[in-house]
């Protein structure tokens, strides 16, 4: 999933100061999942800003609502009756879904209340780790499902580097070597031959805003 | 801690048959007086056999030993009780009413649906010869090994004659059971020809049935003690015990045949992992116990699971079969015929706003929570309707009966506005403690502000951050969270939620630039009605001091 973390509010406040009716809008998807822009959160945030603009002498009227995602044209349709009532919409989307959120309502400022962060996974109650740094090459099946682009400092397919050390990376002593998990996870599932294989660098292709089509949409996607 | 506002009920069918874990001196009796009962139960044992043939730390309680063994007989004619040997818990899903055990033996695995499930494994004893700084030898025996000498009459023979010295409560902090083994074993070694018997001792603890009464006994029939502070010098692994006697004022000497070492007395090692397969409390030192004052002890923080006798802590076999007298009324007060009426509304998931988060689910103290195909499912068997899931709930797709987001923040907006008094002070009071001290104060007319109004909330876990929040944005002066007092909360962790939620508060308070001062987390009990009083007119006239809120 998607994970996020709210801005610090003051920089949220200072975004706001100029309007005095916004739209708080939350999405239910990853965001929500990983308790930072839910329905939950869209009240919180929203309280918190009327008190402090209430005693700053400048109130604010706010609106709030959760989308199921905002990271779908058809979802966003949904406050196409409303979107004019406000002066502003502040999303607590990922930075796809207050995109495509501008991207919907042109006219309008969209401003964001989360810092994407990662894409990571769900460890506890409000505890995540980055997994996946969406390389758009993913070599888990040779790396015994650890990734390396995520957890080696330098993001090598082809490791270890020199400066591993006891199982740790040479950038600090409480950051483990991926490449030392990485062969013992192979060691012990008898597949250290594929440690030897020689996996290209990730294609240029991958380092730009890239758009994908799943292979049975491509045809419809010509033909439409 | 059903609400009165739940009259919504609905009749369900719950698993009638029952899960014993550990076929001790304890899971035995667990067998024998629920199946005695008319459940059916299946009796889980590690080991090849079960009690009366096990550890040598039952052998030293002769008379018990020969009604466990009649127990033993009876259950494995019971029609009504499975017995497996060499089997294990592997899992555990669902709740009270409907769990489904999966057990291992061999390679097979069985699962078993029940209703309940009794957690009843013994302690297990470590040798604690180190400590005296002994060595293994010919003559220096564990407290283990003289219970087996004794209870085989061509071993017992061979004692004739011998002097026999017992260390105890030197090596460890005391316990009457460790006690009652010495005192037992001192007893028998009395009835045999020529036996002598010192006991090297530290406090003994008698604080049990008949200990003090045997420790006369064996006195009368010439066992020397010796009371010491620290332990004697022990001379060639226990060829002589030296120490100084400050009376007599001179070194006393004993070279005894046979030294017998006191044992530890500890949580049986399966406890941890059953534990954690159950998602039940893990106490100090591996015990099952659940230190909580609302509760009876043999419940766990699970509905439908009990732990007995030295699963909770060292219990020689009386307490032990008391432990489990208790289980079985609770077991048949919550299996009953196998109806179950539930209240419908205990906390209702709305399937449109859940996202399967599994916050709910890790949250909730009283494993009652699971999920399905599209939404998390809250057992209204288990469920204790404290409302922790709902406050957490990032969708706010939780509701509870009584106690609805809506029916709240509407509650906390007519508190704020409603009547006469200034400073406005909202106490948001759980229901099992600061309610009923707050409903104390009321009617023995003590000391209340005017401007104050209580909000009961079915656990200090319900007080959402919302709510606090919207009662300051509403112009509440000024906010108490009542909660239970640490480790006295029904719900375990409802009044840590709560605290952890003021703190959050706390922050966003100083964000937002009110004073955190007019938010304050106070621990209660349902007596405290002059507390209660003077907490709120504390806070009165901390409100007082800051003036009233720049948000009204």
């Amino acid at each position: 999933m998607i994970v996020a973390k709210r801005k610090p509010f003051e920089e949220i406040k200072t975004m706001l100061k100029d309007y005095k009716k916004v739209l708080t809008v939350g999405c239910g998807t990853c965001v929500a999942v990983c308790l930072v822009g839910g329905e939950k959160e869209v009240g919180i945030l929203n309280a918190e800003l009327s008190m402090a603009r209430k005693i700053d002498g400048n109130p604010i009227d706010l609106g709030a609502t959760t989308l199921e995602r905002q990271c779908d044209m058809e979802f966003l349709d949904e406050l196409e009756n409303v979107v004019d009532e406000y002066e502003a919409l502040l999303s607590m989307a990922c930075g796809a879904g207050i995109q495509f959120l501008a991207e919907r309502y042109p006219n309008k400022p969209v401003l964001p209340a989360v810092d994407t962060t990662f894409i990571g996974a769900n460890r506890d109650v409000g505890w995540y780790e980055e997994k996946c740094r969406s390389c758009g090459s993913c070599v888990l099946g040779w790396t015994g499902g650890i990734c390396p682009v995520t957890m080696c400092a330098k993001g090598l397919y082809n490791g270890p580097c020199g400066g591993t050390d006891d199982g740790n990376c040479e950038i600090h002593k409480d950051q483990p070597c991926a490449w030392f998990m990485i062969y013992e996870r192979l060691a012990a599932q008898g597949r250290l031959d594929l440690i030897m294989e020689f996996q290209p660098i990730t294609a240029w292709q991958n380092q730009k805003p890239r758009t994908l089509v799943q292979p049975g949409y491509e045809k419809r996607e010509e033909a439409g | 801690m059903t609400d009165m506002k739940n009259t919504d009920m609905e009749e369900i069918n719950i698993a009638t048959d029952v899960l014993v874990l550990g076929g001790g001196l304890t899971g035995i009796k667990a067998a024998s007086e629920i199946a005695g009962s008319g459940y059916k139960v299946i009796l889980v044992e590690k080991d090849a056999e079960l009690g009366s043939k096990k550890g040598p730390e039952l052998i030293g309680l002769k008379e018990e030993y020969k009604g466990l063994q009649d127990l033993e007989d009876k259950i494995k004619t019971d029609s009504n009780v499975e017995i497996l040997t060499q089997a294990s818990l592997v899992s555990a899903a669902g709740v009270t009413g409907d769990f489904t055990a999966r057990l291992s033996k061999g390679k097979k695995v069985i699962e078993h649906n029940v209703g309940a499930i009794v957690v009843a494994t013994d302690f297990a004893t470590g040798s604690l010869n180190e400590k005296y700084g002994l060595s293994p030898a010919d003559n220096v025996l564990t407290q283990s090994r003289m219970d087996e000498l004794l209870a085989s009459e061509a071993d017992k023979e061979k004692l004739a004659n011998k002097t026999v010295a017992f260390l105890v409560g030197l090596g460890q902090e005391g316990n009457p059971l460790v006690l009652e083994r010495v005192l037992k074993s001192t007893l028998a070694l009395q009835e045999i020809d020529g036996c002598d018997v010192y006991i090297y001792a530290g406090d003994l603890k008698v604080a049990s049935n008949g200990l003090e009464r045997m420790y006369k006994e064996s006195r009368e029939k010439g066992a020397v003690y010796f009371k010491l502070t620290e332990k004697p010098e022990i001379i060639e692994n226990g060829k002589t015990i030296s120490f100084f006697d400050t009376v007599a004022r001179r070194n006393i000497e004993i070279s005894p045949d046979l030294i017998v070492v006191e044992e530890e007395l500890r949580a049986d090692q399966l406890n941890e992992r059953i534990a954690e397969i159950l998602k039940i409390d893990v106490g100090p030192l591996g015990f099952l116990q659940n230190d909580n004052v609302h509760f009876f002890p043999v419940r766990s923080n699970r509905d439908g699971i009990f732990v007995a006798g030295s699963t909770r802590e060292i219990s020689g076999l009386p307490s032990a079969w008391t432990d489990v007298e208790n289980i079985a009324l609770e077991v048949r007060d919550l299996l009953g015929d196998g109806k179950k009426s539930v209240a419908k509304n205990k906390a209702v998931v709305n399937e449109d706003k859940c996202v399967i988060c599994l916050t709910c689910y890790r949250c909730c103290p009283h494993g009652a929570i699971y999920w399905g195909d599209k939404k998390a499912v809250i057992s209204p068997v288990a469920c204790q309707g404290c409302g922790i899931c709902a406050s957490e709930c990032p969708m706010d797709a939780i509701q509870i009966g009584g106690f609805s987001d809506e029916e709240m923040i509407e509650e906390v907006k007519s508190g704020v506005a409603s009547g006469n008094g200034t400073p406005r002070i909202l106490a948001f009071c759980c229901q099992n403690s600061a309610f009923e001290a707050g409903e104390m104060a009321d009617i023995f007319k003590m000391q209340l502000p005017d401007g104050l109004r209580m909000i009961k909330v079915p656990c200090a876990g319900k007080i959402d951050l919302d709510y606090i929040l919207n009662a300051f944005v509403a112009g509440a002066d000024g906010i108490l969270v009542m909660a239970c007092h640490p480790g006295n909360c029904k719900s375990e962790k409802g009044n840590t939620y709560a605290q952890w939620r003021v703190n959050d508060a706390y922050r966003m308070l100083e964000e937002v630039g009110l004073e955190k001062d007019r938010l304050c987390f106070v621990g209660t009990a349902s007596n405290m009605g002059s507390g209660f009083s003077s907490i709120v007119v504390d806070m009165e006239k901390r409100i007082n001091e800051l003036g009233l809120s720049p948000l009204k």
